[in-house]
């Protein structure tokens, strides 16, 4: 049994990763639904009142899918990752592994790697899944833009994972750490609508698939992804130094 | 083993541990006893690297990678089958035993019938019995047990006494309990934590010698009045207390005397001696004279 098989049994027997898959792909597919028949639904259920809506583009079935994937999807991503990143929410399960392995990044790495990689995929399926509906029901979003908006994002989520192992390594519990995640990652924007430092920020790439889809230019996200790459690592960094000096 | 000087542990105002000095020999089974709050748990978390002390230093004498920890209350991720647990445990240390040690502990840990089952359904008891298997797996050099048996039923804490008696010389054991008898049974060393001091630190054997009061418990046949008598002339004698209708407890002013003079006493009443032996002396009547 090794520390990566662990981590994979942690995700398939709590199901964990039912949930996050679940949930990009339920966004995957409503979102280019959603885009295409929104002026159907509200009249059906508009009570009467006439809204119209301009045809829906291409870029709207992605863009109703990062709406909501930036949301429910990032609170399931930073619920799951701080189930398997709160090494001492349970103080005998942290001695446990604390007291057999010579460095706690042997540890903290395979749980960030395979959390990362599940949280990857689920949006990896959810694009996918949007796509596929948008090409079927509004018209063709081309796969270059999307790949790389796609890619953007990925970044961004692995930059989360990042941020709650280190917020983990100062808290005790897993709400705690799922509360303290989203404080910082919902204070990110609100720190960006400074002028000139959003664009800087990782969460500038919120929304890069939708970006990218419409026509965004690659360099518009190409600081905020290095910033993203450096904060995402010295969190990792941080993370694996803060746990290994906390006391249990 | 382990040599400890000076530990303090503060928390805020709340001193844990005050001035500690350990000795822990090796091949030892080391027992730390005192009441819940006199510091066990801290000074094992100390020792085992957990925790951090406010000043003073630890040495221990193996590498980090030959000392295994088992807390009072082992958990485990539910989903886990005892099995892997074992296995977890073996294979993520720096030295793994061979695979098959993972059946070999389970067996001895009595858990052999519920290998393949998840841990979430497990009793106190049988946690604790695989948490004692997880650390033993690996065969340490230093392991360090947080009250072991204190969530055990009679035959499991008799299986957890085996097994610790069995690690004497293999292994040196630091054993923190409150059950004093287990403590007695098992430990060749003894170190009593009282309000985060240490109050005795030795042998169990010299303890219990120290406290002997040189006391003789008689069993008698009827008529004992004579010979309750015949022990109150004798002046080597300091006490005679009838316990029963048949039984004396008698208290010598030496061990010397009483050994030379109470056979003699006793024929020359002509009493008729069902059965006669020292009053024993238990770690537990020492310890609570210690501490309370």
């Amino acid at each position: 049994m090794t520390l990566w098989r662990l981590e994979w049994l942690r995700l398939v027997r709590t199901r964990r990763w039912v949930a996050l898959t679940f949930v990009y792909l339920f966004f995957g597919l409503l979102g280019p639904i959603t885009a295409r028949y929104i002026g159907e639904i509200v009249k059906r259920f508009g009570g009467g009142v006439t809204v119209s809506f301009p045809d829906p583009t291409p870029a709207d079935g992605i863009t109703q899918f990062v709406g909501n994937a930036s949301q429910i999807g990032l609170l399931v991503a930073v619920v799951v990752a701080a189930g398997a990143l709160s090494l001492d929410a349970v103080p005998e399960i942290g001695t446990f592994f604390r007291t057999r392995v010579p460095s706690l990044a042997r540890i903290l790495l395979p749980r960030f790697t395979v959390t990362s990689a599940v949280v990857v995929g689920a949006f990896a399926l959810g694009t996918l899944a949007a796509w596929y509906e948008t090409v079927v029901l509004i018209g063709n979003v081309p796969a270059g833009r999307l790949l790389a908006g796609w890619i953007l994002g990925a970044i961004y989520l692995v930059f989360v994972v990042a941020v709650v192992a280190l917020v983990a390594a100062r808290t005790s519990s897993v709400l705690t750490t799922v509360l303290a995640t989203m404080v910082i990652l919902l204070g990110l924007p609100i720190a960006g609508i400074v002028p000139d430092v959003g664009e800087w920020l990782p969460s500038h790439l919120v929304g890069a698939l939708d970006g990218m889809v419409r026509g965004v230019a690659f360099t518009e996200y190409l600081r905020a992804t290095v910033v993203t790459v450096i904060a995402g690592t010295v969190a990792l960094w941080a993370a694996i130094r803060l746990s290994s000096r906390r006391e249990s | 083993m382990i040599r400890a000087k000076g530990l303090t542990k503060r928390y805020g105002d709340v001193l844990a541990l005050d001035d500690i000095n350990l000795e822990v020999p090796v091949g030892s089974v080391y027992g730390l006893i005192g009441p819940n709050g006199a510091g066990k748990t801290t000074l094992l978390g100390i020792v085992a690297g957990l925790r951090r002390p406010t000043s003073g230093s630890v040495t221990i004498d193996v590498p980090p990678s030959d000392v295994a920890v088992l807390p009072d209350t082992p958990r485990f991720d539910t989903w886990l089958s005892a099995r892997e647990v074992i296995d977890l445990a073996r294979t993520i240390g720096t030295n793994p035993a061979p695979p098959d040690r993972v059946d070999t502990v389970l067996n001895e840990a009595g858990l052999a019938d519920a290998a393949d089952r998840p841990v979430g359904g497990f009793s106190r008891g049988m946690l604790q019995r695989l948490g004692l298997a997880a650390t033993v797996v690996n065969e340490p050099q230093l392991l360090l047990l947080d009250e072991p048996s204190s969530a055990l039923d009679p035959i499991g804490r008799r299986e957890v006494l085996d097994l610790v008696a069995r690690l004497r010389g293999e292994s040196t054991v630091v054993f923190s309990s409150h059950i004093l008898a287990d403590v007695q049974e098992v430990c060749d060393t003894v170190g009593i934590l009282r309000n985060g001091r240490l109050v005795y630190q030795g042998s169990v054997a010299h303890l219990l010698s120290e406290r002997t009061t040189p006391r003789y418990l008689v069993h008698l046949r009827t008529p004992i009045e004579p010979t309750i008598e015949a022990l109150r002339r004798s002046d080597w004698v300091v006490a005679v207390d009838q316990l029963g209708p048949d039984q004396l407890r008698i208290e010598a002013a030496s061990v010397a005397e009483a050994e030379s003079s109470l056979a003699a006493v006793l024929a020359g009443a002509r009493a008729r001696v069902v059965s006669l032996g020292p009053e024993a002396v238990t770690l537990e009547d020492v310890v609570l004279g210690m501490v309370t």
